[in-house]
């Protein structure tokens, strides 16, 4: 009983979600998109990393750091160009998007040096 | 006052350049103190023997007060002859000390003693390391090995023949001929590595009193006592220290000899024949290395660097001669070894030879930094020691020495090109997807 | 001026000459801030100082001749031999970075300044730019008065001055700005949730790793504070943008400082980080699902979300714990875990507990480095709490952590410089706000506009009262930061004023202000002094003040500048830890052990040497190359931290790696003593008969001046060590290796035998003595 209980609140609760989700605007979607691939990115990474030893270690960590530093500034983006969050009303997005070019160009410079 | 080391630095080496000139190390100017004069014409095959080998002798009588081993601050003489086993205090200015100096610069130093050796000469002896019997009136006396003669004496005339093995000290050619030896005997202490005893007294022998009874057991018994040692100082000067000055004396450079229980009758003694050799040895005619031409560099390089990094290939070579007493001949020996060290060795390696004097090898530098030494520790009985260490450190790697592009790394810089390019896709579909 | 506070002017107007007062205020602070550390200088002269500073001098140096990639490879082959050391990748490059930009930029603008100049005046630069940081981050905080109060507070407190002379070139000089503007960008961005500032402060963060180990206090602080946020329930966008981005940013470039490396990511000091930056993300996202979803459904998703995660993250924790547990020291390096245990360094790592910088502080200490500000610290608490914001929440976790980090080394005094000045800054800002305005509404009668304290967070007035109470008995400024404080208050003080609840009265006000600025006056005096007196010298030249005027001591420059004039290059030279930075950058000889302390065998080994007998000291130094043995000595002029004083410490740590080394053998019934007393063990030690050697000669009684009381062994001689060298006033003494006899004596010993062993004596020092 209370196992279905659960799986009904589980369906019910992934349908609300989807309906809520479907109502956010294109470009974070886009965003989402962008950050679920970066994140798997990093996960493909920790896997292989997983199989055949952490030898460059600097390598790997570029790699991850990378892809969760891609995914978090995204997020971040995200935060800032979210209409729905009050906190940014007078962020303008284009400096949103200004910043967030700055710290991605930032993060690769410093991948760039790291990975080698 | 800061100059003051400097001037005598300078002093030093001049005198030492005297002495030794590195390139013609051989003594040329000997200075030979007597007690009396006779002794010149009772030991004149001695003398004669090392005239013809080109050596300036000079005589003064111990007691003269004009000898000098200096003048202002140089030394006269490249070495020193101290016949004269009862002097109680040198003329001159001159003391134990002052011979003492003068084989601390560089001097070589031939002493002989004899019983009743006065307390001067057996002060420079204990110095050098080498301790003759304290009782004054001791001898050595051997009732089994004793060299026949026609009267039956007390046996202190010895005839040893148990000579160091040695083909550098006492030359290629074998002493068949026991020497005859006649005087005190002394022992040298077996930690002390710089003396060497060339002829040791047989296993009968003891050290006493010929004259009076033995009341107690001889301090110096049996193969402990040495007859003739030699000592090589720290600074290569040689000094030879006989317990019997008769040794070098004609009458037993003549004298053929029997040695007691023995039937073979050697027509002439081996006395004229391990003297001059060595004294050869003493003076610097055998046994005398150099080693220069110290090189090393990488494999494949000519240039020597100031610094290798971990995991070079490098060589290594030097040339080490030997002095034949007139010219540098190439040295032979395959024991010669150099290290790599930092506190202890880390590569130890004997080096091959061209058999024309020159030793190399070639290795690679371990996989540790740190200010390294080749260090080249080549110390054989008889001849002088060489130490070499050069200093060269070790750095590792540098920044862009590290391997790059990792073939296991690939999928991570994939990630991170692929991030790149995200990033740059990302930035164009989310501009333009109005 | 504080006319300019009644005069009714438009805003605009009254803003713009607020703000140019205010830059006007600042430059005079960073003008004093730079010149009350020039004392020195004055004093002196323009040297490096200490020892430390010599190094870094010397990396420097080679840093400006090289050029940065060299530097960044540099293996220094002059230090610690035969090891060596790598120096590119074991210092924090800052400071040296520093020095070099700003000497190359002056070079290139055809300003010839040496290398030495510029580095003695970065660390005094440095401290004006840290007062104008201080500003900033106050001012997030609390308003730009709190802020000038606080930077004109850190501009001139004793603890900062201490580490910052002219001459002290030292880490820390930068890394205190690099702190507090790391601190400032960090607040910066949490209150405008921009990401440019969160980059920028992932950069001043990379500054700060490259200047000090201490940035380890920041990249936990941060996290702490982080944590804080979000269980007292004040998480917000904007915390997630200040942090996460440091985090992955700032964990990336500390990585790429050689001397971090992967310790950025491996050791247990920077675990904290990553695990608030996991907390952070799942927090973030249940706020986001939250504000998708209706509160039922939320409700719903938690209770399936937490059954779920509760077990995982169990699991997660239970293997990092294992995981931590399994490394010996727990995966904190010793110096962190004698921060978090201050036992654990006495116990465990004799070499850490012997610098002094590193034995907890006393009370006094508190005094003589903060002063008057220690008092007026908890009022600011008080005033952070009204009201509480992220960023006044920040500054008192800060204050909080520094304060018990203090408590544990004196060192760690220098971090809490800033929090306590950033504290007291705000309560006097505060104090005089009440103070002010009491005055101003009772000399201009009932009108409603007055100028509120309006800050970046607006203040509640209702609650100014309580801190007034306290104020006058303890509050304390300087007289010119008063003036600022009226200038201040006025112009920003917007139009929407509320109006007094409570308020003093007159008389009160005024005497508070005048005690408070008397208790200023106070602080400066105070300030000077410590500046002028205390914390000036350069520990290479002492004075000292006789009846018959002042001495100079001059003895280390001497003793080195002989030892390269005299010395092979190539010479190696033994002394004690402490002047190995000295010797290699002063006297440019190579040196076995110096003041980075990274190998403890090879400094035990020293240690042993300087506690064996003269003969067992001889062959441990020879097998180490070494050429000359230097040892100061205080005991001619009582200079009381000279290598006896530390012997045992030598023992200790000697003792720590050879066991034959026993401390007690040093002791008489525990005491330590070198008088008549004192144990053979003792008076047999290289370091007694090198330092006490010929002593006896200079006043017929041989008196430590140091220890006070007469040696225990006067006459003695040297069998394996010469005197080559001594100081004017015997402050550093060298001593040469004999090189081994060039004979081997015989033993027979005579009853004569003591001529021969005089003659024999005179033979080797004539021939080895180069100072007949």
């Amino acid at each position: 009983m209370a196992k279905s209980s659960a799986i009904k609140d589980a369906e019910a609760l992934l349908r609300s979600l989807r309906s809520a989700y479907t109502a956010t605007p294109t470009n974070l979607k886009i965003i989402d998109v962008y950050i679920l691939f970066s994140l798997f990115t990093g996960v493909i990474q920790v896997v292989y990393m997983a199989i055949v030893g952490s030898f460059p270690f600097n390598s790997f960590l570029s790699g991850v750091l990378s892809c969760i530093g891609t995914a978090v500034l995204a997020v971040c983006l995200r935060i800032q160009v979210n209409k729905e969050n009050k906190e940014f009303k007078d962020l303008p997005p284009e400096r949103a998007y200004a910043d967030f070019i700055l710290s991605n160009l930032v993060l690769h410079l410093v991948i760039m040096n790291f990975l080698g | 006052m800061s100059r003051a080391p400097v001037i005598l630095s300078f002093l030093l080496l001049a005198v030492l350049g005297n002495a030794f000139s590195p390139e013609n190390p051989t003594d040329r100017k000997i200075l030979v103190l007597l007690d009396d004069l006779s002794i010149k014409s009772s030991h004149s095959l001695y003398f004669q023997s090392l005239q013809t080998r080109g050596f300036d002798l000079d005589f003064k009588l111990a007691d003269d007060p004009k000898i000098a081993l200096q003048r202002y601050g140089q030394y006269l003489y490249d070495a020193l002859i101290l016949f004269s086993p009862t002097i109680d205090s040198l003329g001159g200015s001159l003391n134990a000390a002052a011979i003492l100096d003068f084989v601390d610069s560089g001097h070589d130093l031939i002493l002989a003693a004899d019983a009743s050796a006065s307390d001067l000469i057996r002060e420079i002896a204990t110095e050098c390391g080498v301790d003759f019997d304290e009782d004054q009136s001791a001898m050595v006396i051997d009732h089994t090995s004793f060299a026949v003669s026609d009267t039956e004496g007390d046996h202190t005339l010895i005839a040893g023949d148990d000579f160091i093995q040695s083909d550098v000290i006492l030359g290629k050619e074998k002493i068949e001929a026991p020497v005859l030896f006649k005087g005190i005997g002394h022992s040298v202490n077996p930690a002390n590595s710089l003396v060497l005893k060339v002829l040791s007294a047989s296993p009968s022998a003891y050290s006493a009193n010929p004259k009076s009874k033995l009341s107690t057991p001889p301090t110096l018994t049996g193969s402990a006592i040495s007859l003739v040692s030699v000592v090589q100082a720290r600074n290569n000067a040689r000094v030879l220290i006989s317990g019997s000055l008769s040794m070098f004396s004609n009458r037993f450079f003549r004298s053929g000899v029997q040695k007691a229980g023995s039937t073979i009758n050697h027509e002439k003694s081996g006395n004229e024949q391990f003297v001059t050799e060595i004294s050869k040895w003493v003076f610097h005619e055998r046994g005398h290395l150099k080693a220069v031409n110290v090189r090393h560099h990488k494999v494949g390089e000519a240039d020597e660097p100031s610094i290798y990094r971990i995991n070079d290939d490098l060589e290594y070579s030097l040339e080490i001669y030997e002095w034949s007493g007139t010219s540098w001949e190439p040295y032979v020996a395959d024991d010669v070894q150099v290290q790599f060290y930092m506190m202890s060795p880390y590569v130890l390696k004997t080096m091959s030879t061209d058999q024309k004097g020159v030793y190399y090898t070639s290795f690679k530098v371990p996989d540790v930094y740190g200010v390294f030494q080749f260090k080249v520790e080549y110390e054989k009985l008889g001849v002088t020691s060489l130490s070499l260490a050069k200093q060269i450190p070790v750095r590792p790697f540098r920044h862009n020495e590290y391997e790059r592009f990792i073939t296991a790394a690939f999928p991570y810089y994939g990630a991170s090109f692929s991030m790149m390019g995200g990033f740059f896709l990302f930035s164009l579909v989310y501009l333009y997807h109005k | 001026m504080a006319a300019s506070s009644d005069t009714v002017t438009p805003s605009s107007l009254r803003l713009a000459f607020g703000n140019v007062f205010s830059l006007f205020i600042l430059i005079l602070i960073g003008v004093l801030a730079f010149s009350i550390r020039i004392f020195s200088v004055i004093k002196y002269e323009s040297v490096i100082h200490e020892f430390d500073p010599y190094f870094n001098y010397r990396v420097t140096q080679f840093l400006t001749k090289n050029g940065i990639y060299d530097f960044w490879n540099w293996f220094d082959d002059r230090t610690w031999y035969p090891l060596g050391r790598v120096i590119g990748g074991t210092v924090y490059p800052g400071l040296t970075l520093t020095a070099g930009t700003l000497w190359w930029i002056l070079n290139s603008l055809n300003i010839p300044l040496s290398v030495e100049t510029v580095c003695v005046f970065t660390a005094p630069t440095f401290s004006a730019f840290a007062a104008w940081a201080t500003y900033l981050l106050t001012k997030e905080v609390k308003g730009a008065g709190a802020g000038l109060t606080a930077a004109a507070l850190l501009a001139m407190v004793p603890s900062y001055i201490s580490r910052s002379v002219a001459g002290s070139y030292d880490n820390e000089a930068v890394a205190i700005f690099a702190l507090v503007f790391t601190f400032y960008l960090y607040i910066k961005t949490l209150n405008t949730g921009s990401l440019f500032y969160a980059t920028l402060n992932a950069l001043s963060y990379f500054y700060m790793v490259c200047s000090w180990g201490g940035y380890t206090f920041i990249i936990n602080l941060i996290p702490m504070h982080a944590l804080l946020c979000i269980v007292t329930g004040r998480y917000s966008s904007r915390l997630y943008i200040a942090y996460a981005p440091l985090v992955i940013l700032g964990t990336l470039l500390a990585a790429l400082v050689p001397v971090v490396g992967f310790n950025a990511v491996m050791t247990s000091e920077h675990f904290a980080s990553f695990l608030v930056f996991l907390i952070l993300n799942v927090v973030g996202l249940v706020y986001y699902i939250k504000g998708m979803l209706t509160p039922k459904m939320f409700k719903v998703a938690v209770t399936l979300v937490v059954s779920a995660g509760l077990i995982v993250c169990c699991a997660m924790v239970a293997v990092l714990v294992a995981l931590v547990a399994s490394s010996p020291t727990k995966g904190w390096s010793g110096r962190s875990l004698s921060l978090l245990d201050p036992t654990y360094a006495s116990k465990y790592i004799p070499i850490i507990a012997s610098v002094s910088e590193h034995q907890p502080p006393t009370w006094p200490s508190y005094f003589m480095d903060i002063n008057v500000l220690a008092f007026l610290v908890p009022a600011g608490i008080i005033a952070c709490f009204l009201p509480l914001t992220d960023a006044s929440s920040f500054v008192i976790l800060y204050l909080v952590t520094s304060v018990y980090f203090s408590g544990v080394m004196v060192r760690l005094m220098l971090v809490l410089a800033p929090a306590a000045c950033i504290m007291s800054g705000i309560a006097l800002s505060s104090a005089f706000g009440v103070f002010t305005r009491s005055i101003k509404f009772a000399s201009i009668g009932k009108q409603a506009d007055a100028g509120d304290n309006s800050d970046g967070v607006t203040q509640n007035d209702v609650v100014k009262p309580d801190r007034n109470e306290e104020h006058p008995k303890e509050k304390a400024s300087r007289k010119k930061k008063k003036e600022k404080e009226n200038v201040e208050k006025a112009p920003i003080a917007t139009k929407k004023s509320e109006k007094r609840l409570l308020m003093l009265p007159m008389e009160a006000s005024v005497v508070a202000i005048l005690l408070l600025m008397l208790l200023g006056a106070f602080y400066v005096v105070h300030c000077v002094w410590a500046a002028a007196e205390a914390y000036s010298a350069p520990s290479i030249v002492l004075t000292s003040q006789s009846h018959d005027g002042l001495h100079v001591f001059d003895d280390f420059r001497e003793a080195y500048a002989w030892l390269s004039h005299n010395t092979d290059v190539d010479d190696k030279v033994a002394s004690w830890w402490d002047y190995g930075y000295q010797t290699t950058a002063m006297a440019n000889r190579t040196v076995i052990v110096d003041n980075n302390t990274w190998n403890n065998t090879h400094i035990a080994t020293v240690g042993t040497a300087m506690s064996s007998p003269e003969k067992a000291a001889w062959e441990i130094f020879n097998s180490l190359d070494v050429k000359y043995v230097l040892v100061v000595f205080g005991g001619l002029v009582g200079y009381p931290s000279d290598d006896i004083n530390k012997f045992l410490w030598m023992v200790r740590i000697g003792g720590g790696v050879f066991p034959h080394i026993k401390e007690p053998d040093y002791l008489r019934d525990g005491q330590y003593r070198i008088d008549s007393m004192a144990t053979p063990t003792m008076l047999n030690s290289l370091m007694y008969k090198l330092s006490y050697y010929r002593f006896v000669e200079t006043d017929g009684k041989g008196y430590d001046r140091v220890r006070r009381t007469e040696i225990g062994k006067k006459h003695f001689k040297l069998t394996h060590f010469e005197e080559v060298f001594t100081t004017h006033h015997w402050m550093v003494r060298l001593y040469k290796l004999k090189p081994p006899k060039n004979r081997i004596r015989g033993k027979t010993k005579k009853s004569k035998s003591k001529s021969t062993s005089t003659s024999s004596k005179r033979s080797a020092t004539q021939k080895k003595n180069p100072w007949q």
